[in-house]
């Protein structure tokens, strides 16, 4: 098995995920970038878009978030994201539901994601 | 000597009082435990976005950093916001944010400043009444409890921010009852803007020695973050007042319940004695009418 960086992808309600991955990759404000095991440590913005993390060449996770920021150090990477949703596990039927009975800026991210599914 | 009807009528009345006092007790408990959680489970968010803050600020220049970190240097006019609970019946939880706010206050005051609040929840609103009516920046209600969303800070949090970029203020604070425990609640006052920045040793150490590469630069991403950095802090003191007016309820409520037993002990205790001395009369009176004959 490759080696591995730890990443955290926080909203403000909770911990979303937290595990150990292969590598990462990273919607920045400038564009995608894909993070590995000992990255240089980088500060970057998020725009809105898909978190995906890889596994033995493949996507085993795929998180939307309505931009943020990303931490990257020697120990870690570290996403804040004020609103996410993962992608494999929501069903698109819910999240509509969820849309149409939250508002403003929610409304808007719900209905996004429930297109995307 | 009170009569007897009358002592059951209020022995009655305080065991119903009991029954609702211990209901609302037990009401708290429940939503507590959820409150807690979902306070403890905001912390990570707010404590890594003030490390990013804080790395970040002590490699920007003060003199060209935003003044949502830094403050505006002719500080004219505080914005207080008072966050209060809703609903009352829950101890000194809401009267010792209004007694705290009225100090805050007249100390601002007393140092030259203006002051505004912003009151968050009804409660301290209505317990300061007057003495704020004519420094009200904005009010807001029903943001606590069950439906509280990030969407609520963000939208707090832009309303202080266009009024602080509309020179409306100068600076800005928040006044809220942290959670502690189950018994214990502190009011707590921090500063929204100028940013707290918490610069512990090991935040200063980080930031001298990692060689950060900023995307796209360090200003950007700090006028980014400092907003969300607002709503986050209003965020979290959302979720730890509401678990510490549940717990101040809670505690509360079981005093209540507790005085309310204490009372209906005592008033049975007069009950049985006004009985047996109502007995003990009609017994004279028989013996007395007995003995006359």
């Amino acid at each position: 098995m490759a080696e591995t960086t730890q990443l955290e992808l926080v909203t403000p309600a909770r911990v979303m995920l937290s595990k150990s991955v292969e590598m990462v990759v990273i919607p920045g404000s400038e564009g995608l970038f894909g993070v590995l095991a000992h990255h240089a440590p980088v500060l970057a913005n998020l725009q809105r878009g898909v978190v995906e993390v890889h596994e033995g060449g493949k996507i085993i996770d795929r998180i939307m978030i309505d931009g943020g920021v990303a931490d990257v150090t020697e120990n870690g990477v570290t996403i804040l994201a004020e609103r996410a949703e993962n992608l494999d596990t929501a069903s698109s039927q819910e999240v509509r539901e969820r849309a149409l009975a939250s508002t403003g800026a929610d409304a808007e991210f719900l209905t996004i994601v429930a297109e995307a599914l | 000597m009170p009569n007897l009807k009358d002592l059951k009528t209020r022995i009655n009345s305080v065991k119903s009082t009991q029954k609702i006092t211990s209901a609302m007790k037990m009401v708290a408990a429940a939503k507590l435990r959820r409150a807690q959680e979902a306070a403890e489970s905001g912390r990570p968010y707010a404590a890594r976005m003030s490390a990013v803050i804080a790395s970040l600020a002590t490699k920007t220049d003060r003199s060209s950093a935003s003044p949502l970190l830094v403050g505006r240097a002719d500080d004219k006019t505080h914005l207080l916001v008072i966050m209060s609970a809703d609903k009352g019946l829950c101890g000194g939880f809401n009267g010792s944010i209004a007694r705290t706010a009225r100090k805050l206050i007249a100390e601002k005051q007393a140092s030259g400043h203006k002051v505004l609040v912003y009151v968050v929840g009804r409660k301290a609103g209505v317990a300061l009444g007057s003495e704020i009516a004519d420094i009200v920046f904005s009010r807001i209600e029903g943001v606590q409890g069950s439906h509280m969303t990030f969407g609520n800070a963000s939208e707090i949090g832009q309303k202080i921010i266009d009024g602080f970029e509309a020179e409306t203020f100068d600076s800005v604070s928040l006044l809220y009852n942290r959670f502690v425990n189950a018994i214990t609640q502190t009011v707590t006052h921090t500063s929204l803007i100028p940013a707290e920045v918490e610069a512990t040793e090991e935040t200063i150490a980080d930031g001298l020695t990692a060689s950060y590469e900023y995307e796209p630069d360090e200003a950007e991403i700090l006028s980014a973050l400092l907003p969300r950095n607002l709503a986050t802090q209003i965020f979290s003191a959302l979720l730890e007042s509401s678990a510490a007016e549940l717990a101040a309820r809670m505690t509360a409520m079981d005093n209540a319940t507790r005085n309310a037993g204490d009372m209906i002990d005592r008033l049975t205790l007069v009950y049985n004695r006004t009985r047996q001395a109502n007995i003990t009369n009609e017994l004279i009176e028989i013996i007395s009418g007995a003995e006359a004959l």
